[in-house]
C-alpha cells in the first residue's frame, strides 16, 4: 500500500499577531491556530491520490501540544494517523532545524515511505524552505511548486507552476513534493469524522528522545538563524495633489515615483537621466 | 471547573465557521429579501453531517456532544438565523425525538433520511387555539383497524414547506385530552397531508414557516411515536431539548451583531474621530459583549448537564429565556451604533434585528420559559 506522509503546520489564526517583542518570535499560545493553507492542500493532494489508488496517510506536525488540532482535523478530513512532534527543547527552530527534526521522525515513524507532501509555504514565515530541505534531509528528489498530481506505479506525474509556464515533470518514489493552495477548493471538516477523530483516533506523541535526535541540533540553540526583528507594517493611504504647469506636473511625478515608472517601463530612469 | 473550551469543541466552532463563512454568508442577506429556501445550501451540508448532528453514528448522524451542537448552531446562525432555525428544528425536534422515544422500526425506517437531509423534519404542536397551552389542541388521530385518521391544521410551522417528516402533535380522544395526547410521524406522501399557506413573518424570512392541513390524512398505527397517551411528555422533553438550540440561535445572532459592531465603531468616523473612541458607545459595547458571554455560559452549562445525563429543563430554560432576551438587546443596540445605516438592508444588523425577536416567542415563550424557571425554584426545599 502507498504510504503518504503529509506535514502539516498550524498557524495563528489571525492576522493581527501577538509577537513576543524581546525575541522576535510570534507567541503562539496567545493566538488560535488554524491549519496552514497550503498544508491544507498538500492534504487534500494526499487524499485524492488516496481515492485514486488507495494508500495510507499519516499527517505529522511540529509543534506546541495545541498543534494536536490539526493532526486531529486531518484525521476527520481523511488521514489515518496523526503524529506529533513536541518538545520544549524544540522551540524557536529554525527551517534548517524543522526539516531535521521532521526528517529523523520520518525516517523512525514512517518507514519505507513513498511520498511526501508539504505546503509550498506556510501563511506566517513563507520561507518555501522547509520542503526542500527536507527532500535534502532525506536524501530524496523533491519538485517544489506542484499544482496538481497523479500516481503511476512507481512514478508521481506533476505540474508544476513556473512562473508564467507550467511543467509537467515526472519523480521516481520515494519522493517529496511542495504543492500550492488554490487549485481545489478546500475540503469542509464532516462533523462526524472530527467527533470521531476526537473520541477514537490516538495521536502518536514523540520528544526529541523519543525520536533520538541529537539536543543540541534542535530548537533555537541549534539554530543558525534566528528573527532579530519581526513587525507588523502599518499600510497607510495619502492623497497627493500636484500643481503647477503640466511640464511641472510630470517632473513632479518623475522625482516622486521615477522607481515604480521605471520598472513598469523596464527601465532604469535614473541611468536614463544621465546618460542623457 | 474549566471554562475554557476544550480543543475539540474550538475545532468544531472552526470548522462550522468555514463552512458558514464561505458558503451561506455570501447569499445570506439574498435569501431573506427573496425569502427563498436554499436547497443549494443543504445539498452542501448534507455530507458534512449538519443533518444528524447529535444522531448515533448508527442512524447516519455525527454523534455529536451536545456542548458541540450548540457551537454548530450558533455559528450557522451567525451568518443565517433562518438556516440556523432551519438546523435547530429538524436536530433538535425532528431527529431528537425518534432518537429519544421511537421504536427500533421507527428508527432504522426513519433517521437514515432525516440524518442524510434527504428528509427534513418538523414539529408541530401550535394551532389557531393552541401554543403555550399545549393542553388546546384541537387535532384529533383516531384510530381506524390498523391505522390513524388524523384532522386538525399546525400552524407557524418551521420547516413547514420543506418538510419530509413532520411529527404531529394531536389527540386520539378529544373528550380526554390530557391522557390520550400522542405524537404521531407524518411523512409528506401521506394521503391527506398538504402544506398550507406559507407565513409572512418579520424575521427568518429563508425558512419556509407554513400551516400543515391533515385532511383525513391517514398513517399506520405503526406511526405513533412512542406509546399513545404520552405525547404530553415527548413534547415537554423534545422542548427541553430545543430550547438549547434556540438560545444557541439567538446566540448566533447577538454574535453577528455585535461583530459587526464593533467593526462599524471602529471604521466610522464621527467629529473627526471613530464612534469607538466615544465612551457612550463603548459602554454599549461593554454591555453587549458581558451579556453574550453571561448567555453563552449559561447555554453550555445546559449542554453539559444534559450530556451528563442529569436534569436540565429548568437550566435550558434559564439559557433560552436570558439567550433570547440579550439577543433582541444586542441587536437593538447594534442598529443604534450603525445609526441610519443599521436601519438600512445595506448592512447585516438590520436582519440579525428581525431575526431575534422570535426567538423570545418560538419554542415556548419568555412567558413560559419563566413558568418552566419558576417551578423549578419553587420545587427546592427552602
Amino acid at each position: 500500500m502507498l504510504k503518504l506522509v503529509v506535514c502539516i503546520k498550524q498557524v495563528p489564526m489571525v492576522s493581527e499577531l501577538p509577537w513576543d517583542p524581546k525575541t522576535g518570535n510570534l507567541q503562539r499560545d496567545l493566538a488560535e491556530g488554524m491549519m496552514n493553507p497550503a498544508c491544507r492542500s498538500a492534504l487534500d493532494a494526499a487524499l485524492r491520490i488516496k481515492e485514486a489508488v488507495g494508500g495510507e496517510i499519516t499527517a505529522i506536525t511540529m509543534g506546541p501540544p495545541m498543534a494536536e488540532e490539526v493532526l486531529r482535523e486531518a484525521i476527520a478530513l481523511g488521514a489515518d494517523r496523526g503524529v506529533l512532534l513536541t518538545d520544549r527543547k524544540m522551540a524557536g527552530a529554525d527551517t534548517s532545524v524543522t526539516s531535521h527534526v521532521l526528517a529523523r521522525a520520518i525516517e523512525k515513524n514512517c518507514p519505507g515511505f513513498d511520498l511526501v507532501l508539504c505546503g509550498l509555504a506556510t501563511s506566517d514565515s513563507e520561507t518555501a524552505q522547509v520542503g526542500p530541505q527536507l527532500a535534502e534531509e532525506l536524501d530524496i528528489p523533491g519538485v517544489t511548486y506542484v499544482d496538481e498530481l497523479e500516481i503511476r506505479d512507481r512514478t508521481v506525474r506533476m505540474q508544476r507552476i513556473a512562473d508564467y509556464f507550467l511543467e509537467t515533470l515526472e519523480m521516481d518514489l520515494p519522493g517529496l513534493v511542495t504543492v500550492m493552495a488554490g487549485r481545489h477548493a478546500p475540503r469542509y471538516v464532516p462533523l462526524g469524522g472530527l467527533q470521531a477523530a476526537f473520541a477514537e483516533a490516538d495521536i502518536v506523541s514523540l520528544d526529541a528522545a523519543a525520536i533520538g535526535i541529537d539536543p543540541e541540533r534542535i530548537g533555537a540553540k541549534g539554530s543558525a538563524t534566528k528573527i532579530l526583528n519581526v513587525f507588523s507594517p502599518t499600510e497607510g493611504k495619502e492623497n497627493i495633489v500636484l500643481t503647477g504647469a503640466p511640464k511641472r506636473i510630470v517632473e513632479q511625478l518623475f522625482e516622486r515615483f521615477d522607481d515604480r515608472i521605471g520598472s513598469a517601463l523596464g527601465r532604469d530612469l535614473k541611468t536614463d537621466k544621465r546618460s542623457s | 471547573m474549566d471554562l475554557n473550551p476544550c480543543m475539540k469543541h474550538k475545532a468544531v466552532r472552526k470548522a462550522v465557521r468555514m463552512f458558514a463563512e464561505a458558503e451561506i454568508a455570501p447569499i445570506a442577506h439574498d435569501i431573506d429579501r427573496d425569502a427563498r429556501f436554499p436547497w443549494e445550501i443543504v445539498e452542501k451540508m448534507k455530507p458534512l453531517h449538519f443533518f444528524g448532528l447529535q444522531a448515533p453514528e448508527d442512524y447516519g448522524g455525527a454523534g455529536m456532544d451536545t456542548i458541540s451542537y450548540a457551537i454548530a448552531i450558533e455559528e450557522i446562525s451567525r451568518v443565517s438565523g433562518a438556516m440556523g432555525l432551519c438546523l435547530t428544528v429538524h436536530n433538535g425536534v425532528a431527529v431528537y425525538p425518534i432518537v429519544r422515544f421511537g421504536t427500533e422500526e421507527q428508527k432504522n425506517r426513519l433517521l437514515p433520511a432525516m440524518t442524510r437531509g434527504d428528509r427534513i423534519g418538523a414539529f408541530c404542536l401550535t394551532e389557531s387555539n393552541a401554543g403555550s397551552d399545549a393542553g388546546g389542541v384541537e387535532t384529533t388521530a383516531i384510530r381506524d383497524g390498523k391505522e390513524y385518521v388524523i384532522n386538525g391544521t399546525k400552524i407557524f410551522v418551521t420547516n413547514g414547506g420543506v418538510c419530509g417528516v413532520a411529527l404531529i402533535f394531536a389527540l386520539t380522544d378529544p373528550q380526554n385530552p390530557q391522557r390520550s395526547a400522542g405524537v404521531f410521524i407524518v411523512e409528506k406522501e401521506s394521503p391527506g397531508f398538504s402544506v398550507g399557506e406559507k407565513e409572512d413573518l418579520c424575521g427568518m424570512r429563508a425558512n419556509p414557516v407554513s400551516s400543515l392541513v391533515l385532511d383525513d390524512c391517514r398513517v399506520p398505527e405503526t406511526n405513533l411515536l412512542g406509546r399513545s397517551g404520552n405525547g404530553i411528555k415527548i413534547a415537554l422533553e423534545t422542548l427541553d431539548t430545543g430550547r438549547i438550540g434556540i438560545a444557541a440561535q439567538a446566540l448566533g445572532l447577538a454574535q453577528a451583531a455585535f461583530e459587526d459592531s464593533v467593526r462599524y465603531a471602529k471604521e466610522r468616523q464621527q467629529f473627526k474621530k471613530p464612534l469607538s473612541s466615544f465612551q457612550s458607545i463603548q459602554n454599549y459595547l461593554a454591555d453587549m459583549a458581558t451579556e453574550i458571554d453571561a448567555g453563552r455560559l449559561l447555554l453550555y452549562r445546559a449542554c453539559a448537564l444534559k450530556d451528563a445525563g442529569r436534569p436540565f429543563g429548568a437550566e435550558a430554560a434559564m439559557a433560552k429565556l436570558y439567550c433570547s432576551a440579550l439577543a433582541t438587546r444586542v441587536t437593538n443596540t447594534a442598529v443604534q451604533i450603525h445609526g441610519g445605516y443599521g436601519y438600512s438592508k445595506e448592512y447585516g444588523v438590520e436582519r440579525y434585528f428581525r431575526d431575534a425577536k422570535v426567538t423570545e416567542i418560538y419554542e415556548g415563550t419568555s412567558e413560559i420559559q419563566r413558568l418552566v424557571i419558576s417551578r423549578a425554584v419553587l420545587a427546592q426545599r427552602t
